[in-house]
């Protein structure tokens, strides 16, 4: 695009158009840590139905956008949820669900849950609640779509330039490290 | 008044057959009937539950950390499918050389719960085979169901806590804080 479209005011449009693209069509993984995952059903099914608001499933993390995590984490999965984040293509985005993502939540003196998401991934959207209501879900669709329209969303950006720390925080709690190193 | 025969009948059955070697028998409600047994005698004293008394199945097997008595107590519980009846067996074991036999042989579904023991409370059960590790990966530490494992300081030393997090409140007492409300005496006894 680059070549065609040099001048800075070009650039913005197109900017404005991919935004638009991207945030009306968001494919979400499949996939569902810990007791929020009970509230995707209803969020996608007829009831609420998310495909309104151009939310659907994806099956696998190379087809998706965006990456749930709902509720508690434990270090086990946490090795899948980075696995399969990295494996999504770019523009990505994470939505942390409840309080356990967001610090701790009731598993707080829990050996193996994970306290804090977002020193692990990046987030870009925080539900609150213990768990959130499909709307409350639907709610944080709408932020992340705003926030992508304005261009905000830029979780993935920052996780590649602070790879480093989010390694080094990572490292600290997978201490056996065989993880494929993904270069994008 | 509950109807006890069949209870009465599987202690009395057992008090005949194994006599000193069961410790400790009582009824203890109805369909509930609790014994406890020596590590020598389980295998037997669960074979014979099996094949005489008519428990089939082995509903799950648990352990209680008596960490100030130094033992670990293994409850067996067995489920008596025609005669709707639950009998636990009780076993003590050491809890510095924590070693109990290994049950699979009677019941393959043994294995699992073995295994899990294993992993959480760190016993050994003689010849179990499987994998060592069932739900934890990569375990370093005390196995993390003991209770001398200090899980509050295993999490302050791994993990970080957003500030702003306050644990342990009266949640009463702060909504009423909030908006200046005064708590009436009688509600206060079921305020934290």
């Amino acid at each position: 695009m680059n070549y065609v479209l040099n001048d800075r005011e070009s650039a913005k449009i197109v900017e404005f158009i991919k935004n638009f693209a991207r945030k009306n069509s968001l494919w979400v993984l499949a996939y569902g840590t810990g007791c929020g995952a009970i509230e995707i059903p209803p969020t996608m099914t007829s009831r609420y139905d998310a495909e309104r608001f151009s939310v659907r499933g994806a099956a696998t993390p190379r087809q998706a956008d965006v990456l749930l995590i709902t509720g508690y984490l434990s270090v086990k999965t946490l090795k899948r949820v980075i696995r399969s984040y990295e494996q999504m293509q770019d523009p990505k985005y994470v939505i942390g669900f409840g309080s356990c993502t967001i610090n701790g939540g009731m598993y707080w003196d829990s050996y193996n849950t994970i306290k804090q998401l977002d020193l692990y991934i990046p987030v870009d959207v925080y539900i609150n609640g213990c768990m959130p209501r499909p709307e409350a879900v639907l709610a944080g669709f709408a932020k992340l779509q705003e926030l992508i329209g304005r261009g905000q969303a830029n979780g993935w950006r920052h996780y590649k330039e602070n790879l480093e720390w989010y390694r080094q925080n990572q490292r600290k709690l997978i201490k056996n490290w065989k993880m494929p190193d993904y270069n994008w | 008044m509950a109807d006890l025969t069949y209870e009465n009948k599987v202690i009395l059955e057992m008090r005949e057959h194994f006599r000193d070697k069961i410790i400790e028998t009582r009824v203890q409600r109805e369909r509930r009937v609790v014994m406890r047994t020596s590590k020598d005698n389980i295998e037997s004293v669960l074979l014979f539950l099996k094949e005489k008394m008519g428990f089939l199945h082995l509903s799950h097997i648990g352990c209680v950390d008596w960490m100030e008595e130094n033992r670990f107590e293994i409850v067996y519980i067995l489920w008596h499918p025609q005669e709707k009846i639950n009998v636990l067996v009780k076993v003590d074991i050491d809890r510095l050389n924590p070693v109990a036999p290994n049950i699979d042989y009677i019941w393959p579904q043994a294995n699992t719960y073995e295994r899990e023991m294993r992993e959480m409370f760190g016993i050994e059960f003689e010849g179990l085979v499987g994998p060592r590790e069932l739900i934890l990966e990569d375990w370093d530490d005390l196995p993390p169901m003991r209770r001398d494992f200090d899980t509050l300081h295993y999490v302050m030393e791994n993990y970080s806590f957003r500030s702003g997090r306050e644990d342990a409140q009266n949640v009463r007492e702060v909504i009423a804080n909030r908006t200046g409300e005064e708590i009436p005496e009688f509600a206060k006894k079921y305020s934290r």
